[in-house]
């Protein structure tokens, strides 16, 4: 549990810096044999975290309607076509 | 009237010179703002601009040398309102005073301008535009919110581009008057409510498309700069085409130069990273793959090293040189056997003929004395009536010597 709240609060760049130092530091071949597999896994691990950082929100088009000082409500966004600019009140 | 004297006499030169000099002392009409419409307008050859400026009931010469129009950024016509900045002299040689002009700013605009400027020094010196305040953007935006006309082209823009980039995006559209006199008020107050009410919009991208001056001026508002100011919530200023500059682009934490330019802006194009993430993976895996090779092939050199410094080949090594040093034993004891047979045999051979007793076989006997059994080999060792044994080859004769006789040779 804690663990997974921590991946949430991890951002997305951070995985991607750690990726990126796992890379290198295989790359630079200086680990043993224990430490590059759990680096493997490591990088996997976090490579399975990016993707699903870049898919977890769902697309989603809303307008917000303001009703009251503190009341509010959204509905589907739709595009008014024709219409431009010119007048927005 | 009667008196007047040669002194008091002046040349026309000598008194428009006196004339202008009165003006030129005269701080009223030095450096001044004078507002009017712009006529006669003329752009001379020589670069200098002569033109008179005017309201309804009056009107003034006024010159504006080039050295000073060099930095106009419009080219005046005639019928344009304008503010002008000068000094009030004479030109001697027609006697005529007129108005030696250093700025013109167009007199709509002028309001607004300098009410832009005013707002910006107080805002810049107040730190609004710090650097060190400016809240960073996240990497992968998740949810974001727009403040623009909905009906405008800008939040189609933003939305197109956006989700293009990441078609997975969350996009709040928040309708706001863009411009007229409610507009700042109206933006500043939507960026508050969404501060109070949607704490987990990573960022709000407000704006419009390209417009006057006038039609933007509700992004020059200092009610909207401090809401900009005090939102918790990134905020991106993204008004106008390319070169229109806001007091919003100064206090936004990013500034973009069109609603479109916003989304190319903050959003990540998805499949980039998607690439760059497998691109990583398949590094890894071949940095993994090519270190267990490496470690493989350390293992079998060590081994094999092993193998000729270890234990194990030590004994091999002491076994092989017990198993040769034995064989080598063996063959030298063999052959020291043989050489001991050979040997013994020979002497065998020599002793036996050396034996007495192959003499004896031939013939030969050997005399002893009886008593000490000594053997008798010269007359003297005898007497008469010595007991001797004679020993021949199958036995002995015992006999009594009777006689002794030397034989001379």
């Amino acid at each position: 549990m804690k663990n997974k709240k921590k991946v949430e609060d991890i951002p997305f760049e951070e995985y991607l810096r750690k990726l990126e130092k796992i890379v290198q530091q295989l790359e630079e071949g200086e680990l043993t044999l224990d430490e590059s597999v759990k680096t493997y896994e490591e990088g996997m691990n976090i490579s399975k975290i990016c993707l699903e950082k870049l898919n977890k929100t769902k697309k989603k088009i809303e307008q917000l309607v303001i009703e009251g000082e503190e009341k509010y409500s959204t509905k589907p966004f739709s595009e008014k076509k024709g219409e431009d600019t010119v007048n927005d009140s | 009237m009667n008196n007047y004297t040669e002194s008091k006499i002046y040349t026309v030169s000598k008194l428009n010179k006196y004339i202008k000099k009165l003006f030129e002392n005269d701080f009223n009409l030095q450096d001044i703002w004078i507002l009017g419409e712009i006529s006669n307008f003329k752009l001379h050859s020589s670069g200098h601009m002569y033109f008179v400026l005017k309201d309804k009931e009056s009107q003034i010469r006024c010159v504006m040398f080039r050295g000073n129009n060099c930095n106009l950024r419009f080219m005046p016509v005639d019928g344009m309102k304008v503010k002008v900045r000068g000094d009030v002299s004479v030109y001697e040689k027609r006697g005529e005073y007129q108005l030696y002009v250093k700025e013109i700013i167009e007199a709509g605009k002028g309001e607004l301008y300098l009410a832009f400027e005013r707002l910006k020094t107080k805002l810049k010196d107040e730190g609004l535009f710090s650097e060190e305040v400016k809240k960073t953007l996240p990497f992968i935006p998740q949810n974001i919110a727009v403040i623009t006309s909905p009906t405008g082209a800008a939040i189609r823009d933003v939305i197109t581009i956006s989700l293009r980039r990441f078609p997975n995006l969350s996009i709040l559209v928040v309708p706001s008057l863009v411009q007229g006199t409610f507009a700042a008020q109206e933006i500043a107050k939507k960026i508050d409510f969404l501060n109070k009410y949607f704490k987990d919009i990573d960022f709000i991208i407000i704006g419009r498309g390209g417009g006057s001056l006038e039609e933007l001026w509700a992004f020059n508002e200092e009610v909207l700069a401090r809401s900009i100011y005090n939102s918790k919530i990134p905020i991106v200023s993204a008004v106008g085409h390319e070169t229109d500059f806001t007091i919003s682009d100064f206090v936004a934490d990013l500034r973009s130069p069109t609603p479109s330019a916003a989304a190319e802006m903050t959003i990540p194009d998805k499949n980039n990273l998607i690439n760059n993430l497998s691109l990583l993976k398949s590094k890894i895996t071949r940095a993994v793959k090519r270190n267990f090779e490496l470690k493989t092939e350390n293992i079998n050199s060590v081994s094999r090293s092993l193998k000729y410094q270890g234990p194990e080949n030590k004994i091999n090594q002491y076994y092989q040189y017990i198993d040769e040093f034995s064989a080598r034993l063996n063959s030298r004891i063999k052959h020291l056997v043989e050489l001991y047979e050979e040997r013994v045999k020979k002497d065998s051979q020599r002793l036996d003929s050396l034996s007495p007793w192959a003499v004896i076989e031939r013939g030969y006997s050997i005399c002893r004395k009886i008593p000490g059994k000594e053997i008798i080999k010269r007359l003297e060792q005898i007497e008469v009536g010595t007991k001797i044994e004679v020993i021949i080859s199958d036995g002995k004769i015992l006999s009594k010597v009777e006689k002794k006789e030397a034989v001379s040779n």
